[in-house]
């Protein structure tokens, strides 16, 4: 047709007989070859798909059904987010993700969960949040997902090897509500270099803590000693807080039952915490939280800081930091109590309720594939190419295993034997108050704690004042409905 | 005539029901996204509503309000939203007065000025507070920071300490929202008659005293309707606020909008919150009233 349209007859070619042979030499070739080059994105898809496909479970059972999912924006997902299109080829279920940043992650979840919308089929949920859910009955019990042979294959799935402090964690009365999938424990990160230079050893107690902090603290020269979270929120100031509090003998819970948030313990853990924050810490540190503490340490203009130890990635990241080689990790300080506490944290997936129930089995699917053995060791050890490692593994078969040793000796000096004794003899599932009114006593305790690092009110008038709204908060009511 | 008459009223009444019928739908969907939030809300204050013991949630009388009135923090957080409120739109209404008094003098360039000012009201306030306290206000490495240190002021923590707090976000607004003010202004004087001023002139009046007995006269019913306009936006400011500081330092820019947030979305009393956004919404609607009856005073 053209050739007429556009006058331009003479430019068809003439079909020969040697180019119809060699045209058909080719054709057969090509059709020949076809298999082979069909075959190889299939076999590397399947290479992939393999240890999925040992499962005994129907992965296409929920085909065509969408996963949305809330996660928090942070590099070392990256690889866990690249890899979601095999699960997609694994089970035809399509994958978005939606990234909320970690102060706003817990509302935007629970005016989902509360309103029944389902527009979050699963999230990366705080732990002291599932009180709450349960309360409410807001989400799925797990165990209907795990012990059913259709959803879980238990040998393949082994849920035995998850970390049981996290799993721990997790449950309510009981109940197991959200799977763990990546956590932390928290750790002392702290230059190498600095500390050898004055001749000082990551803390043994709190007091050691703000004495290297002081020795360290050079702000003419842009050097501040030690810093933690001075961010309001229950999980940002608040992630930190409840160590000090237990460390120095607090205890959240009386014997009536009634939360209890003042009382010269907890006036001795403010006055350190706010001390710390105060003399040793960045201008501008009440508002920050863990990215801006890896960052500062990360630049090199803080010798340490106590935080969780996912943020390691980003203070080995080549691109962006200064103090690759000098990093270094210890276990929390010991208070005068004589307790290490270390935060008991991991993001874990709950199942919405308000979903059909086949939207439900393809969030489980999902919940399966991201924290099976096989997707925590391909994200977190060998993550795909472009991406960053992730140190969180939910699994102690990984977190034991010779690889995550390797791993662990490319991040910094005493990175795996801190963040294994940290989780394994330092965590305390109770180290904040799990009631289904943490929201407003963590938010309450968070506001009075800024309140008294930046002078606002004294520790005493703070914590006064929060058990006085945590009270009305309650009711008068215990903890525990 | 009188057939006429007879004809009109069956008329004047089939064209007032088409009328409404062509109403309805837009009175609908007021009702739908504006009257039924607030008697839900209304109703909403009234009740024990706790997302976290949901198995004491109902009806609950006035107790919401016999809370907030024992609460500290309400008035903590009222009297901010009182100093908020009041200190942004006297700066508004003052500096967009003089600058719009500065500008209306000049004839070249009124166009690009007029250009350049509403470049900030455009912006989304989330991306003014977080532009602010990324960029602008940061201790040590903000642009303002730079500057007062340059200058020998020092360094400050402009967000982070309580006292400062509270005027760097009264600052922020200020930045945002006077160039309406400055607009609306320089619009009025446009209007104002040129021979009162010629009459004035020849009578030897002085510069301040036409300005004091005859601009400021005339441009009454601007400067109502822009506090009124800026009373009801300062009153129920958030977005920059939440960006900039989120009502911290500890409580030191948690304004009533702020603290009804907190208590609802963070500390889910649903209940309580809805009370005090109601008491916020009477507040609104109380000191509106009563700057439009001033208007029509005189």
């Amino acid at each position: 047709m053209p050739s007429s349209e556009g006058g331009v007859r003479h430019a068809v070619p003439m079909i020969r007989r040697r180019s119809l042979l060699r045209s058909a030499a080719a054709a057969s070739a090509g059709a020949l070859a076809l298999p082979a080059i069909l075959e190889s994105p299939v076999r590397g898809a399947e290479t992939a798909l393999a240890p999925y496909l040992e499962a005994r479970i129907d992965w296409q059972m929920a085909k065509g059904e969408r996963v949305h999912v809330a996660i928090i924006p942070t590099i070392f997902y990256a690889g866990w987010k690249k890899l979601a299109s095999e699960f997609e080829t694994l089970t035809g279920i399509n994958v978005t993700f939606e990234e909320i940043p970690p102060g706003l992650i817990r509302n935007k979840t629970v005016l989902d969960l509360s309103s029944k919308t389902g527009t979050y089929s699963t999230h990366f949920a705080d732990p002291m949040y599932y009180p709450l859910y349960a309360a409410n009955d807001w989400v799925e019990p797990i165990a209907e997902y795990l012990n059913n042979p259709k959803l879980t294959d238990p040998a393949w799935y082994n849920a035995a090897d998850l970390i049981p402090a996290w799993v721990a964690a997790n449950s309510y009365h009981g109940k197991l509500y959200g799977i763990p999938f990546d956590g932390e424990a928290t750790v002392q990160v702290y230059r190498t270099d600095l500390y050898s230079a004055h001749g000082l050893k990551p803390a043994d107690t709190l007091e050691q803590y703000a004495g290297n902090a002081a020795a360290l603290t050079d702000a003419a020269h842009r050097i501040w000693g030690a810093a933690v979270r001075g961010f309001p929120g229950p999980g940002q100031n608040m992630y930190i807080y409840p160590s000090i509090y237990l460390e120095f003998g607090g205890h959240w819970i009386d014997q009536n039952g009634k939360i209890t948030v003042n009382g010269p313990a907890a006036e001795a853990a403010v006055e350190w915490y706010v001390n710390l924050d105060r003399k040793y810490a960045p201008p501008g540190v009440q508002n920050w939280n863990w990215p801006e503490l890896a960052d500062g340490f990360s630049q090199g203009v803080l010798a340490s800081y106590i935080d969780g130890s996912s943020g390691a990635p980003v203070v080995v990241d080549p691109s962006r930091s200064h103090v690759i080689g000098k990093v270094g990790f210890a276990r929390w300080p010991k208070g005068p109590s004589g307790r290490r506490v270390a935060s008991i944290w991991n993001w874990g997936f709950p199942i919405n309720k308000a979903l059909s129930q086949r939207a439900r089995y393809a969030t489980w699917l999902f919940m399966v594939w991201s924290s099976c053995r096989a997707t925590q060791e391909r994200t977190a050890l060998n993550p795909p190419e472009g991406t960053v490692f992730r140190v969180g593994v939910n699994r102690m078969s990984l977190l034991q295993s010779p690889g995550f040793a390797k791993l662990a000796e490319r991040i910094g000096t005493n990175f795996l034997k801190a963040v294994s004794d940290s989780i394994l003899h330092d965590t305390d599932p109770d180290w904040r108050p799990r009631v289904p009114q943490w929201p407003a006593v963590g938010e309450i305790m968070s506001v009075a704690l800024q309140q008294a690092l930046v002078g606002q009110a004294t520790p005493k008038q703070a914590l006064d004042g929060a058990q006085q709204r945590i009270d009305q908060v309650m009711r008068g009511g215990p903890a525990k409905p | 005539m009188s057939d006429a008459v007879h004809g009109y009223k069956p008329a004047a009444a089939a064209e007032r029901r088409f009328a409404l019928l062509l109403l309805a739908p837009s009175l609908a969907l007021i009702f739908v996204s504006t009257v039924l939030p607030v008697i839900y809300l209304v109703w909403t204050s009234f009740q024990h509503e706790d997302l976290s013991m949901p198995y004491l949630n109902g009806f609950d009388g006035l107790a919401n309000y016999t809370t907030m009135l024992g609460d500290g923090q309400f008035w903590n957080a009222l009297a901010l939203s009182a100093i908020y409120t009041g200190s942004t739109v006297v700066l508004q209404v003052a500096i967009g007065l003089g600058l719009a008094l500065a500008i209306s003098q000049v004839q070249q360039g009124q166009g690009l000025t007029r250009l350049v000012a509403i470049l900030p009201v455009v912006l989304a306030p989330v991306v003014v507070g977080l532009f602010f306290r990324t960029l602008i206000l940061t201790p040590t490495f903000g642009v303002f920071d730079y500057f007062t240190q340059l200058v020998g002021l020092g360094s400050h923590n402009w967000l982070g300490d309580p006292g400062l707090a509270l005027i760097s976000v009264i600052a922020i607004h200020t930045w945002q929202w006077t160039p309406f003010a400055f607009l609306v202004f320089l619009a009025a004087l446009a209007s104002l008659p040129a021979d009162i001023y010629e009459a004035a002139r020849m009578d030897r009046a002085s510069a301040f005293r036409r300005f004091w007995h005859i601009t400021l006269p005339l441009l009454r019913p601007a400067i109502m309707i822009v506090a009124i306009l800026r009373i009801t936006v300062a009153l129920s400011a958030f977005a920059a606020l939440y960006a900039a500081t989120g009502g911290g330092p500890g409580t030191a820019t948690e304004i009533l909008n702020l603290y009804a947030y907190r208590i609802s979305f963070s500390e889910l009393q649903i209940g309580y919150g809805a009370a005090l956004a109601f008491t916020l919404m009477i507040i609104t609607l109380v000191i509106s009233f009563l700057l439009f009856r001033l208007r029509r005073a005189r």
